[in-house]
């Protein structure tokens, strides 16, 4: 037995994403998860379940949880309610327990949502101020290594020394992810045009990173509807299949200071995408479209590695130029403008991309676009889905 | 560059904890020590500790004290504060160690500078008292 088009996705919805949503977390959730039952063309009250994101491993607890989100829309009963954990490296994970669920009659239309506000709140993912006294972090607090970047930079300076990847290929996914931002009205980055020169003169924030290689910080909310491919043929639109899903982690896997395995890669995303690809009968070449989590430039890169779309060490390569990445090349990535450039939703809005794809509404839409791959945070326990037409 | 905290936020400093498991680690540092977990069955070297060796699941360790020379794995140079408590830039780096096969420590340099940090540089363990309860291990270059 397999998960494979069980499930589809049936309704996407997001609230603005800004600087300042002048709202609480719970609100925006409220506001994306109705959006989405908009799209989808099913009542509030249909909604019966709930996948949501658990704790990052290093923040406050959640701050819009499920039984709040649920009651603010006046849902009478939650007959499912799950949490994947890790940040950004759940979020495909999220809509694969929501498929389980659907697809097991646990629940009938389970709502997936990820609320952040970091730009206005108390809790930023960018900086140490929230993080606990827990063991993990004894070996790197006390020495100054106390950020998302400065962790990402230390596996990705050895990966660029072990591969010969440059600043230059790390700058081609920044800028094809802003070209595909200033398509997309949504984006934080719509409008304002990045370019090589900028780029590269850009002062070092944690080397090799800079300013332009990290992601978005901003409020917003974004929600997805999943049900069975049976209830989707009385909604409103074109159900994007969830076709494969994985999960992966590694024998020394730790949450997000994956530093002492033989390889500097990326081990869990070989996992995964072998577990995705596996129970979606597709390989790297059948993908038209993919959207990489990009919390930094060089994890697109280190992801066509390990999703197997080049071999170890070819990944800069890929990236340089950016033909090959951009609209209209063999593998147009980020399509939205990806996390570096239209919002950093831990990853929601990727999936809401993907489905776009599916669907043929993308302000950057790939023609005829029929699979999609996903992919969650890295470095971290993390998730893939493949979307499809469910042909 | 020596990474300097700034003492006006050393309330801030995070102190160590740790699981019951890695008490021989944090109970060597206690003492200036840098011990490894070793696997009293097959000899396969762990860090950070674990409950049992990955390797053949055996739960009996010893705690060996280290060389304390290794050479650097890879590193950043941090120019972004986001910290007051320690003021940029300063270098991390992640130190793999000579002889505890797999064995990697992040930790900061105290006598390089950005320049002259390159990949496989030798260096050696020292002890940096950081806050009047803690030294903690921190890396030099080691002079041929």
């Amino acid at each position: 037995m397999s998960l494979k088009n069980k499930a589809c996705i049936v309704g996407i919805g997001s609230t603005e994403f800004t600087r300042n949503a002048g709202r609480s977390e719970i609100h925006l959730a409220v506001d994306a998860v109705t959006a989405a039952c908009v799209d989808a063309g099913l009542e509030i009250d249909q909604i019966d379940g709930m996948s949501s994101y658990g704790t990052a491993g290093i923040y406050a607890a959640e701050l819009a949880p499920d039984i709040d989100v649920a009651r603010s829309l006046g849902i009478p009963n939650l007959r499912y309610f799950g949490q994947t954990p890790w940040g950004g490296g759940a979020c495909c994970g999220v809509v694969a327990q929501a498929a389980m669920a659907v697809s097991s009659g646990v629940a009938n239309y389970v709502a997936c949502y990820r609320s952040l506000k970091p730009a206005s709140g108390t809790v930023r993912y960018g900086r140490p101020t929230a993080i606990p006294a827990e063991y993990r972090y004894s070996y790197y607090m006390p020495y100054g290594f106390a950020s998302p970047t400065m962790w990402v930079a230390m596996l990705a300076k050895r990966w660029m020394h072990e591969t010969g990847a440059t600043r230059e290929q790390l700058g081609h996914v920044a800028l094809v992810c802003r070209e595909n931002a200033l398509r997309n009205p949504r984006a934080m980055f719509y409008g304002r045009p990045l370019t090589m020169e900028e780029y590269l003169h850009s002062p070092m924030s944690s080397e090799p990173f800079t300013l332009h290689d990290t992601c978005l910080e901003n409020d917003g909310a974004v929600a997805l509807i999943v049900t069975t491919p049976e209830r989707a043929r009385d909604l409103k639109q074109k159900p994007a299949f969830v076709t494969g899903v994985g999960f992966g982690t590694s024998r020394d896997s730790h949450s997000m200071t994956s530093f002492y395995r033989e390889s500097i890669g990326l081990p869990e995303c070989t996992e995964a995408a072998r577990e995705v690809f596996g129970m979606a009968q597709l390989g790297p070449k059948d993908i038209d479209v993919a959207q990489f989590y990009d919390a930094f430039t060089a994890t697109v890169p280190m992801q066509l590695e390990t999703y197997g779309f080049c071999k170890y060490g070819e990944g800069g390569a890929f990236c340089d130029g950016g033909d090959r990445i951009r609209l209209g090349g063999e593998l147009p990535i980020n399509t939205s403008g990806g996390m570096l450039a239209e919002a950093y939703i831990h990853g929601m809005n990727m999936i809401a991309e993907g489905v776009r794809q599916v669907r043929g509404t993308s302000t950057s839409q790939v023609k005829g676009a029929e699979n999609v791959l996903v992919t969650g945070g890295l470095g971290v326990p993390t998730s893939a889905l493949v979307l499809t037409s469910g042909h | 560059m020596s990474i300097e905290y700034n003492p006006k936020y050393m309330k801030h400093f995070y102190d160590p904890v740790w699981e019951s498991f890695e008490n021989g680690f944090w109970e060597g540092i206690k003492q200036r020590k840098l011990l490894f977990q070793k696997c009293a069955a097959c000899a396969t070297f762990s860090h950070p500790p674990r409950v049992r060796c990955a390797k053949c699941k055996g739960d009996r360790w010893e705690w060996v004290e280290s060389s304390g020379r290794g050479r650097v794995y890879s590193w950043t140079v941090v120019r972004q504060e986001v910290h007051p408590a320690f003021r940029v830039p300063f270098e991390v780096i992640l130190v793999e160690m000579d002889k505890e096969p797999g064995v990697r420590l992040v930790s900061n340099i105290i006598d390089c500078t950005a320049e002259e940090l390159s990949f496989g540089l030798p260096v050696e363990v020292c002890f940096q008292e950081v806050t009047k309860g803690w030294a903690l291990p921190m890396f030099r270059k080691v002079v041929a």
